[in-house]
């Protein structure tokens, strides 16, 4: 879990994100003023997502892997993740699942058959709960 | 505002960075993977962006402070992001006040030298 310990990185003050760019992201959801203070602070916080992310997907999916390894962390790790955790759950959209065609086609069946879709493609959470 | 949907899209060679930097050595990351990340982490940004206006705004406070942001970090479930960042932030405050200080000096020495200086800061904090 020490993450941030394993890359040797103590507390400091530089980013590697691009504030101006983050600075974007945050306008675009009708944010007041955005002091420097508080740039930094999500500049940090969305680094540190970054590698949390991507060290969690790891771990669970190669568990006994900390020392070098050569496994490759690949997409489908990173959605079993966000289905996985609380706390990712907004990412369900953004990572969604990949499912094949075939299985696709056979939940519109169901869709379909099982009638009562008042509106069409309103978010389809049913999906993704079918097999739990 | 955005005008293109790239404009909210991370470079992809710090992302890349990043994520070599948390995982073990020799560990690869695919493309695919890396995008989702990165896409993940610009909206990982708004949310809590949004996030943390909403609880500026409970408040009545029309400006997210360094507190609304830590604090939904820990309503979000996030809470362990909280430690190292409140740490990054001290270091950030002094490294701040050190440079405000060390222009201040500089202006004593040399006042007639740049007087548009703290102007540029001010731009900065729009």
């Amino acid at each position: 879990m020490a993450e941030h310990d394993k890359s040797g990185r103590g507390p400091n003050s530089d980013t590697f994100l691009p504030l101006s760019r983050v600075r974007t992201i945050m306008k675009s959801s009708d944010t007041g003023l955005i002091t420097n203070e508080v740039l930094f602070l999500m500049t940090k916080c969305t680094e540190m997502f970054v590698q949390h992310l991507a060290s969690e997907a790891y771990m669970e999916s190669f568990p006994a892997s900390q020392q070098p390894s050569t496994e490759t962390l690949k997409y489908d790790h990173l959605s079993q993740l966000v289905n996985k955790r609380k706390n990712l759950e907004f990412l369900l959209q953004i990572v969604p699942e990949k499912i094949r065609v075939h299985e696709f086609q056979e939940m519109l069946r169901l869709n379909r058959s099982g009638g009562s879709d008042e509106e069409e493609d309103d978010d389809s959470g049913s999906g993704t709960e079918s097999d739990e | 505002m955005v005008e293109r949907i790239e404009d909210l899209n991370l470079p992809n060679a710090v992302i890349a960075r990043l994520i070599k930097e948390s995982l073990p050595d020799g560990a690869n990351v695919s493309k695919e993977a890396r995008a989702a990340i990165a896409r993940a982490a610009s909206v990982f940004a708004i949310f809590v962006t949004s996030s943390s206006t909403a609880l500026a705004h409970k408040q009545n406070h029309k400006t997210i402070t360094a507190k609304d942001i830590l604090q939904t970090l820990t309503e979000l479930d996030f809470e362990s992001f909280v430690p190292s960042l409140t740490q990054d932030l001290e270091v950030y405050r002094k490294m701040v006040k050190e440079k405000k200080e060390s222009k201040a000096n500089k202006k004593d020495a040399s006042s007639t030298e740049k007087p548009n200086s703290s102007a540029a800061t001010e731009e900065a904090a729009e």
